[in-house]
């Protein structure tokens, strides 16, 4: 087996880096894992309803393996997944699926990039097969990269420069990060898009795509034996490659809170937005990252949460607020609230009346029907999760490519409810303003 | 309900449900959600896995049902003739306020008593309207599903519409229009649906006017929830972990209370579109441009070839020959498609594009000559059978999940199919003849008579209509409701500012 990347070495707390079996083995929650010889680690999830199956391959690289000065290539490179090889030309891999009733797209974060199909599960071969040969054929020629670099300039213009909140983001983040590359943007800064060419593509691919870098997870209406067979049949060949470490950054210290206001033509309604770093599933202590989960959907989950009662029903000075926590990352969260003032409140107002809420969950337990609530909801979200094929293999493949374990998704429910009051009071402590960016977006004149 | 600038949502779905495809700094690949959405449907290969069942309500409703017990959750999708059609004069927006107000507080309990009552079982509980109906789409775990029906049957039959949430909820939904004003895909296709439909009451927007929805009292809501929450017409599609025998006895209690009154029939629609080029002019770095051409209505004979010739046009994503002109070789553009939709009245073959302002009128260009390319010579006999293997291998990717076959049958109900259809639906496609789409494809994308509306200002500065014919006086230049068929962000509504597209692929509403 090959090396695996340096990243996955020292990250992965999970059988990802321990000798795993030939053999499919119950993984638990009817999962079984098992990987090839080539290092390609496999998950597959039953799931017998329709006659159809999932495939998800996740490669752990994204974002934040973006070379010094070339922002966006990871992403960029998800999209050149699908222009073409020697054998499946041009746009003959998406034609190809399509032809075959499937459906196929991709997604990437800082932290991974995943494509995927959904297709009759007698067509899975032949989804597995395209796959394996755009992992080691792609035909990154000038006359592909130039188009899909107008291509994404195109999705950077429609999701971020037309949106006056994803700028606002942004730009949080930027300074939220410091010098860690989760301050980059995933779809790259457009100066550095522009950069992008033939030889970069080429050497991101070389060095970040292989099986020994990623993670194929099959949900649908297969057995292990099934998926073991067609997957080493279709990937078995690809030979592994020595990868690129991944970037390990550091997060160094923030000394002070970052404020910034941000005036904007196309903001039609102001808005108070703040961003914590905090621990994420992979980097906090046993109970922290979930006690952060309950907090964020007591606090803002819906229309029950503390926030909206308090700041929307009650005070009236917000028209809408909500709290989520994004803690699956490799490294640091974030727990992001906001808040939208009602006609002719101050923003300062809103954001101060906002602190007092925050700062009473910190000096006070939560109230046990809150506690409950939001536990119930939680809870209840991964019987929901079950319905969906893709959301299940997201679900798994996700924790898997960020080092967590199949054990750490199947315990999941069973550790919401062991957060205890006492707990989300200390998570709520724990938000610290020195950890956190707050931007206010007010309409006016642009500069 | 996070009825909010971030995402429209009227109710409280399981947002938690999906909470790990709601991530935060995801980028969605390369293929636009929209696509997604507009390219999900049927195929040719296996039937979907559990038969069809109707339950019998006499007249209260008409039910559709599919038993699955591998999950323990049911899905329910119900459709009411309530949709912003039946706006009065002057009030638009009226049916969609009601709709938000569907978790707002009903029978005993008031709104912060609902909402605690639909979270305290995880219930999730969504009210949208489209132009034609009002549907609410409601997801339990099956030891809930009577507390999730009775829930229901308080809003139908006795909602408050209470001052204090009627104005919390008025506010929310100006806001957000206001925001849409600012945005150039909105812009577009709110000002397009008003150029094509005229005074018909298609085309004002779903979610209304900022001065409209200013003027609407508790006393409209109460009258329209009175007139038009009723059980005339209504469809009920269910799928999951219950019998039919208890659900047909749920089903009886929840719907016997709720008023039989008929609905008023919808008016006759005049001449559709208004030729030309109109431009809405926005300093945005880049514009979006709504196009569309009288479509075929759901019982013609052609609507089936219809939708095959719009899925090589425009429709089939990487497929199609838009995408393949605009995307692939010119790079112009993240993301155009076209759909084929039919309503009661009415039916729109309807696209959009984006791209920066330099090169809108030559992306407009490229559609239109793609357009009058494919009319002139149709598909070849590649593209047809391409099309056909998709559309029929697909149709089991529908059926996967309950929501997702709640949502695909509660579209067949609302199309006045039979329940039959379902098993027949892959035999019509495959009769679909290469004659059958040159046909078509003749009689729809005429290119001269393509209504386009510019959301954006093109960069050669021109920001006057182009067409002979100006837009309705006092067509006033508003946000567009969001598209039905593909919200921006269907599954996410807990998503606060800092998030990105969640990358689920979007369930159906397909023929």
């Amino acid at each position: 087996m090959a090396a695996l990347p340096a990243g996955a070495q020292t990250r992965d707390r999970s059988v990802l880096s321990a000798p795993a079996p030939l053999n499919a083995r119950q993984a638990g929650n009817n999962t079984f894992q098992f990987s090839l010889a080539n290092g390609m680690q496999v998950l597959v999830i039953p799931d017998h309803r329709a006659p159809v199956a999932t495939q998800m391959l996740w490669f752990k690289v994204g974002g934040v393996d973006d070379p010094p000065g070339i922002s966006g290539l990871a992403h960029f490179f998800e999209h050149m997944m699908f222009r073409g090889t020697k054998a499946y030309p041009d746009d003959t891999f998406s034609q190809t699926i399509a032809k075959n009733g499937g459906e196929t797209n991709a997604f990437t974060s800082h932290d991974y990039t995943a494509f995927y199909e959904q297709i009759a599960k007698d067509r899975l071969p032949l989804a597995m097969k395209l796959e394996a040969d755009r992992l080691v054929n792609l035909d990154l020629s000038d006359a592909h990269v130039r188009p899909e670099r107008d291509v994404v300039m195109e999705e950077r213009r429609m999701r971020v420069d037309n949106d006056p909140q994803s700028l606002m983001a942004e730009q949080m983040r930027a300074a939220l990060h410091l010098s860690h590359p989760y301050g980059r943007p995933v779809i790259g800064w457009a100066e550095e898009v522009r950069r992008i060419d033939r030889v970069s593509a080429q050497d991101f691919y070389d060095h970040h795509y292989a099986p020994n870098n990623a993670i194929l997870v099959i949900a649908g209406d297969v057995t292990p034996e099934e998926v073991r067979v067609m997957a080493q049949d279709a990937y078995g060949k690809v030979p592994s490659r020595e990868l690129q470490p991944r970037s390990e950054s550091a997060e160094p210290p923030r000394l002070a809170e970052t404020r910034m206001t941000i005036v904007r033509a196309d903001a039609r309604v102001p808005l108070v937005n703040r961003i914590y770093r905090v621990p994420s599933y992979s980097t906090a202590r046993p109970g922290i990252a979930e006690a952060l989960e309950v907090y964020a959907q007591q606090m803002g989950g819906d229309q029950t949460s503390v926030l909206y009662r308090v700041l929307v029903e009650q005070k009236k000075l917000a028209s809408d607020v909500g709290a989520s926590y994004d803690g699956y990352n490799r490294d640091a969260g974030e727990f992001s609230v906001y808040a939208v003032p009602r006609p002719g409140v101050k923003l300062d107002v809103l954001e101060k009346a906002m602190d007092q809420v925050l700062a009473a969950t910190a000096a006070n337990p939560p109230a046990a029907s809150d506690l409950a609530r939001a536990k119930t909801g939680l809870v209840a979200s991964v019987t929901y999760r079950r319905d969906s094929q893709f959301a299940l293999a997201t679900a798994y493949g996700q924790a898997l490519t960020i080092g967590l374990t199949v054990d750490d998704v199947n315990e999941w429910p069973a550790r919401i409810r062991a957060v205890t009051a006492d707990g989300v009071r200390k998570a709520a402590r724990s938000l610290s303003r020195k950890e956190a960016v707050t931007a206010w977006l007010v309409p006016g004149a642009s500069k | 309900m996070n009825r909010s600038i971030f995402g429209r949502t009227a109710g409280r779905e399981n947002a938690r449900a999906l909470s790990l495809l709601a991530m935060a700094r995801i980028f969605a690949g390369r293929c636009s959600l929209t696509m997604v959405a507009l390219i999900f449907t049927l195929a040719a290969a296996p039937a979907q896995a559990a038969p069809i069942q109707n339950i019998d309500l006499g007249k209260q409703a008409e039910v559709w049902f599919t038993e699955d017990h591998t999950v323990p959750i049911v899905a329910f999708s119900i459709a009411l003739r309530a949709g912003s059609a039946y706006d009065p004069a002057g009030k638009a927006g009226l049916a969609a306020f009601a709709a938000a107000m569907m978790d707002e507080g009903a029978g005993n309990l008031d709104s912060k008593a609902f909402h605690q009552a639909l979270a305290d079982k995880a219930i999730g509980f969504s009210a949208r309207v489209d132009r034609d109906y009002l549907v609410i789409s409601i997801s339990t775990l099956k030891e809930n599903t009577a507390e999730a029906l009775h829930l229901l049957q308080l809003a139908l039959t006795r909602p408050h519409f209470d001052a204090e949430p009627l104005a919390r909820v008025r506010t929310q939904i100006i806001q957000s229009l206001q925001q849409d004003q600012a945005e150039p895909p909105r812009v577009s296709s709110r000002a397009f649906m008003r150029a094509f439909f005229g005074g018909h009451a298609y085309a004002h927007s779903t979610t209304g006017e900022i001065s409209s929805i200013s003027a609407i009292t508790a006393a409209d809501l109460r009258g329209f929830a009175k007139s038009h929450w009723t059980r005339d017409g209504l469809k009920v599609s269910v799928a999951g972990d219950i019998t039919a025998p208890v659900l047909q006895k749920l089903l009886g209690t929840t719907f016997t209370p709720v008023s039989a009154r008929a609905t008023q029939p919808l008016p006759p629609i005049g001449r559709l579109g208004q030729p030309g080029v109109h431009v809405i002019a926005m300093a945005v770095p880049q514009p979006t441009a709504t196009f569309g051409l009288p479509g075929i209505m759901r019982a013609d004979a052609d609507f089936i070839p219809g939708y095959v010739a719009n899925y090589i046009l425009g429709g089939g994503g990487f497929s199609s020959r838009l995408t393949d002109e605009i995307r692939v070789k010119r790079g112009l553009t993240y993301g155009v498609s076209t759909s084929l939709s039919a309503m009661s009245k009415a039916s729109i073959w309807v696209g959009s594009v984006a791209t920066r302002a330099d090169a809108i009128r030559q992306t407009v260009q490229v559609v239109k000559d793609t357009m009058k390319q494919f009319a002139d010579s149709g598909p070849t006999q590649t593209e047809l059978d391409d099309a056909k293997t998709y559309l029929t291998g697909s149709f089991p990717l529908a059926f996967a999940s309950n929501s997702g076959t709640a949502a695909q049958l509660g579209a067949f109900q609302r199309q006045n199919l039979d329940i039959g259809y379902v098993a027949r639906r892959n035999s019509l496609i495959q009769a679909v003849t290469l004659a059958d789409v040159k046909r078509v494809a003749k009689r729809l994308f005429d290119p001269a008579r393509l209504t386009v509306v510019i959301g954006g200002s093109p960069a050669d500065g021109r920001a006057q209509p182009r067409s002979a014919r100006p837009l309705p006086p006092g067509a006033p230049v508003m946000p567009p409701a969001r598209p039905h068929t593909a919200p921006k962000s269907p599954e996410k509504p807990l998503a606060g500012p800092v998030t990105t597209p969640a990358p689920a692929p979007k369930a159906p509403k397909k023929p």
